[in-house]
């Protein structure tokens, strides 16, 4: 060989080895600067509708976000009821809650003045004919009959100063229809074994330190009550977060020492126990998942918890090109040292190649998802098998030129894979008649497909259930119906409140629906309280009226001056706005229901709808609002639903994309099609025969399922393809050649099965429903499109 | 002498207070308690009746007078309607108050208002004749025979006893004829009790 053309092939390679390494160094240095998120936004839609855009601000970062439920459970009622009243008082002198509520009432006191000081401009009951003789005397009376009731113990101190009544009906329209119960002065649960608490966090939503710091202050300042032997239940979505991303955290970290561990097991018992090997076949593995966290991190500018758990399993998928190369990787009979590497990428690197590729066209459907949480999968897998295959095919060959020198117990493990690929060819035709079963089972039986967003939760389902039993103590329902108007000033968001409002009252009187909460009823528009402000009369004629309308009743005119005095105050008062509002106790529950606007976005009121006793009945709520613009209907639950719905339809549209262009790939490298149907039998019955069991046991499948089954056409395709390789080398022998299967190849293909199984496996054991759903599938799926390859495609007899 | 006198008065006074103390449980369980009570009162199904009531209000120069109907239905429906002076309606159903008034109307949950639910859970406990529910909420005592009884229910819960001082239900069998409710401010309401509909025949021993 020429001295020269030697040099140049030296530097090639070491020209190959230096970029390589320059990309390891940069993707471990934007590895280690990226943001790791665990909130489910990830899996919201980046192109909402109009209601899902309501929705969206409510969950990311409205108040129900931030809302912390508080249960005391155990003890006496009077200690649970004396730790509700203390822990709110600490929880509100912490300075981290924008509002505590607790039932105590004492606690409105400021709330009670500030209305009663604002009534002329904030009860709906104020219009010209209110203070009429004839409005004097129907409002005055309504009042008196009050009297001498427990109703009437408020009312008898404020009365001579509002005879009309007017605080009652503010608080009537304020208070709410689902309220707790009330015991010993707090709220507790329907059945009273637990005070409840409703914290609103100063902290954002979408912050997940802030709120993680939120409940240590809830659980620091309910210490001393916990040694009394009282008990702190937790929930709200800040709490959800907060433990998913500890759990997905421990969750990822456990997996990846099981996963390694059991890696290296099977990588000993293989190769012996070589270090050298052993770092070698996990050199892919490493590159992978970091190309994967950085090409994620670049794109999306973070990753998401579950990517990352999910990326635990391209340990076992990229663990397969090194097992290929250092078993296949063997120097020709008289090729000499370092022939096995040219060897293998003449023979085995084109298969390899071509399983990449179909592996990458199933995961790059995944990247066209309007759902970031898949796109971010799809991309973390491409990324990661590009840079295990490139890994073993750039840096393997200078590495290890001859593959492996281990046997360890391969050669048991090849001769009882021989073994296996004779006799499973016996088994072909059970095995078809089960895909025929299997498949007859799935088109008899009803759809599997009904998996909801709830699927995605990591955080269990107690805690979804403890979540739902705080939330209908409390009242507060987050799968309700809501009324979202818009406008673009704060004036005319208010105006269009009310315009709603009026619709509303229609549909509550006629028994539609049970009430609704609007912030206008809080906060009325400038409008409004002018209209109210001008028909407050002058004291002369109030005087007047007055007069006449108490004339012989039991509440005489003379006694209620303060009533005329307080009338012509309100005269004078200005007009309350978001901002005069500021400060005092109604800020928070308005800002509850009102979300300002800015340029680009338009102020939003929410008016939520309590329903009638048949729930409530979105047609003739729809038609009732129907011609008033900026103004939607959402049910949060059917929206939640709907977007799943969209969500599924749309993954499955593209895991049908991806199959195909799985399909187009292996014809157009096979340009045969009975090669193609050869390699395709095995894999749509292994995909049949899972769907049919997991159909059959009624598990309810959903979009993750659905990645599962993609990554099982992916990876056992590569399997499928081996089987058709090692087939068309014997084909293409010369006749009554003794048909000599390669063991080795066989070993490679088992023990690359073996170890994905065992990391699919170990996600089927996964406590995060999101891998649980991937190892289920996956795991039994590419076992079978093994064992199925082997048995339809046999090697002909020699 | 005197001393000796009044120390004698004194030792009989207590010997008497001691048998009378000892021997009122068993006069109250050979005459008419609680469970008895309840027990005829539960017969009771369904009723209606009209009702008139008197309120005395301190602040008030006049007594406020009101008429309507009540009716009741096993277990837990009890509607009182007023008509005079003016149209208000107060249905309760199971723990869902709703209020009427005029055009207007609103429902609650009723254990939300422990306030208005002190009156509510006595009346609608006497007339159902449910002896726990009026345990939980009050400290009941009857006075009086099946012909002519009293009940009267004092509110266990401080806060509670701090605005109702405590009701009063006078009856007769299975009939409530008068409902007085003493509020702790000096105020008091009288409701004079009429029955309609004579109870279903299966149900109760009407007659005297």
């Amino acid at each position: 060989m020429l001295e020269p053309l030697k040099r140049a092939g030296a530097f090639a390679r070491r020209g190959v080895l230096a970029l390589w390494l320059a990309c390891v160094v940069a993707a471990i240095a934007i590895a280690a600067r990226t943001n790791y998120v665990a909130d489910l936004s990830a899996f919201l839609p980046s192109t909402p509708s109009a209601e899902q855009a309501v929705l969206l601000d409510q969950l990311r970062s409205g108040v129900a976000s931030r809302l912390v439920l508080i249960g005391i459970e155990g003890g006496s009622r009077e200690a649970r009821s004396a730790a509700s009243l203390r822990l709110a008082q600490a929880l509100r002198q912490s300075g981290a809650f924008d509002a505590v509520h607790n039932g105590d009432n004492s606690q409105f006191e400021a709330t009670g003045t500030f209305l009663f000081e604002h009534r002329y401009l904030l009860s709906p009951a104020v219009d010209a004919q209110r203070f009429t003789v004839e409005g004097l005397r129907e409002g005055i009376g309504e009042t008196i009959s009050l009297l001498g009731t427990p109703a009437g113990a408020m009312i008898k101190r404020v009365i001579l100063r509002d005879p009309t009544g007017e605080t009652m009906r503010m608080a009537e329209g304020m208070l709410p229809a689902q309220a707790p119960r009330s015991d010993g002065g707090v709220w507790v649960s329907r059945n009273a074994a637990r005070a409840v608490l409703v914290a609103t966090t100063r902290a954002d939503g979408a912050d997940i330190d802030g709120q993680e710091r939120s409940l240590q202050i809830v659980r620091d300042r309910f210490a001393p009550f916990a040694a009394q032997g009282l008990k702190l239940v937790l929930s709200g979505s800040g709490s959800f977060a907060v433990a998913s991303r500890a759990q997905i955290k421990t969750e990822v970290e456990r997996l990846a020492v099981a996963g390694g561990i059991a890696i290296i097991g099977i990588l000993l018992l293989s190769f012996g126990g070589s270090l050298r090997t052993l770092a070698c076949a996990m050199l892919p593995v490493a590159c992978g998942v970091l190309a994967g966290i950085a090409a994620v991190s670049l794109v999306f500018g973070n990753v998401h918890g579950i990517t990352l758990g999910f990326g635990t399993t391209l340990i076992g998928e990229a663990v397969d090109y090194a097992i290929y190369y250092l078993i296949q990787a063997r120097p020709l009979p008289g090729g000499g040292k370092g022939s096995g590497a040219r060897q293998w990428i003449n023979d085995n690197w084109p298969t390899v190649r071509l399983g990449l590729w179909t592996s990458i066209c199933g995961f790059a459907a995944l990247l066209f998802s309007g759902f970031p949480g898949l796109a971010q999968l799809g991309l973390f897998s491409v990324a990661g098998l590009v840079a295990a295959a490139l890994t073993t095919r750039g840096v393997f060959p200078m590495l290890a030129p001859d593959g492996a020198p281990g046997v360890g117990m391969r050669r048991r493990l090849g001769q009882w894979v021989g073994w296996c690929t004779a006799v499973l060819p016996r088994a072909r035709w059970p095995f078809a008649a089960l895909s025929l079963v299997a498949a007859i089972t799935l088109a008899w039986l009803p759809s599997p497909w009904r998996g909801n967003l709830a699927s995605l939760n990591p955080v269990g389902a107690e805690k979804i259930k403890l979540d739902e039993a705080l939330r209908n103590d409390i009242g507060a329902d987050d799968n309700g119906t809501i009324v979202a108007v818009s406008a673009r000033d704060e004036a005319g968001v208010l105006a269009q409140a009310e315009a709603a409002g009026v619709r509303l009252d229609r549909l509550a009187n006629a028994g539609v629906i049970s009430g609704y909460e609007s912030p206008a009823r809080i906060l009325p528009s400038p409008a409004m309280q002018k209209l109210r402000r001008d028909a407050l009369p002058d004291a002369a004629t109030l005087t007047a009226n007055l007069e006449q309308a108490t004339a012989g009743g039991p509440l005489p005119a003379q006694r209620l001056a303060a009533f005329v005095t307080d009338v012509q105050t309100a005269r004078q008062q200005p007009l309350l706005t978001v901002a005069s509002l500021k400060g005092t106790p109604l800020a928070p529950a308005l800002a509850a229901q009102l979300l300002p606007g800015n340029e680009t976005r338009p102020w939003r009121a929410l008016l939520r709808v309590q329903p009638g006793p048949q729930g409530v009945d979105m047609a003739k709520l729809r038609t009732a609002l129907a011609d008033l613009p900026g103004t939607q209907v959402v049910n949060i639950g059917d929206e939640l639903g709907g977007m799943y719905t969209r969500y599924l339809h749309e993954a499955t549209l593209q895991a049908l994309l991806g199959a195909l262009a799985v399909c187009v790939l292996l014809a157009l490298h096979l340009r045969s099609w009975k090669r193609l149907l050869r390699i395709a039998q095995p894999i749509v019955a292994a995909v049949l025969i899972v769907l049919a069991v997991m159909s059959a046991a009624g598990i309810a499948l959903g979009i993750l399922h659905l990645v599962g089954l993609l990554l099982t056409v992916a990876i056992g395709s590569n399997y499928a393809l081996f089987f058709d390789q090692i087939r068309s080398q014997q084909e293409a022998q010369p006749a009554g050649t003794p048909a000599a299967v390669d063991q080795d190849t066989l070993a490679s293909l088992a023990l690359a099965n073996l170890t994905s199984v065992v990391s699919f496996c170990l996600l089927a054991f996964s406590s995060i429903p999101a891998l649980f759903s991937v190892g289920q599938v996956v795991a039994p799926g590419i076992l079978l499109s093994l064992l199925l390859s082997a048995a339809f495609i046999p090697a002909p007899k020699g | 002498m005197l001393r000796t006198d009044r120390r004698a008065v004194l030792a009989r006074f207590a010997a008497l207070s001691v048998v009378a103390m000892l021997s009122l449980p068993l006069r109250a369980q050979a005459a008419f308690d609680l469970p008895q009570l309840t027990q005829l009162l539960s017969r009771v199904k369904n009723s209606e009746a009209v009702f008139t009531e008197k309120r005395m209000v301190s602040i008030l120069a006049q007594t406020l007078m009101s008429s309507g109907r009540l009716s009741f239905a096993a277990p837990d429906t009890f509607v009182r309607e007023t008509l005079k002076p003016h149209h208000e309606k107060v249905a309760v159903v199971g723990n869902n108050v709703t209020m009427s008034s005029g055009s207007r109307s609103r429902t609650v949950p009723l254990d939300s208002v422990p306030e208005a639910a002190v009156v509510v859970e006595a009346i609608r406990g006497t007339l159902t004749g449910n002896r726990e529910l009026l345990e939980r909420h009050f400290g009941a005592t009857v006075s009086g025979t099946p012909q002519r009884w009293m009940l009267e229910l004092v509110p266990i819960e401080p806060r509670l006893r701090e605005l109702v001082k405590s009701v009063q239900l006078a009856g007769q069998q299975s009939l409530v004829r008068e409902v007085t409710v003493a509020m702790a401010d000096g105020d008091r309401s009288v409701m004079t009790i009429e029955q309609v509909a004579s109870p279903k025949p299966a149900s109760a021993p009407a007659s005297n």
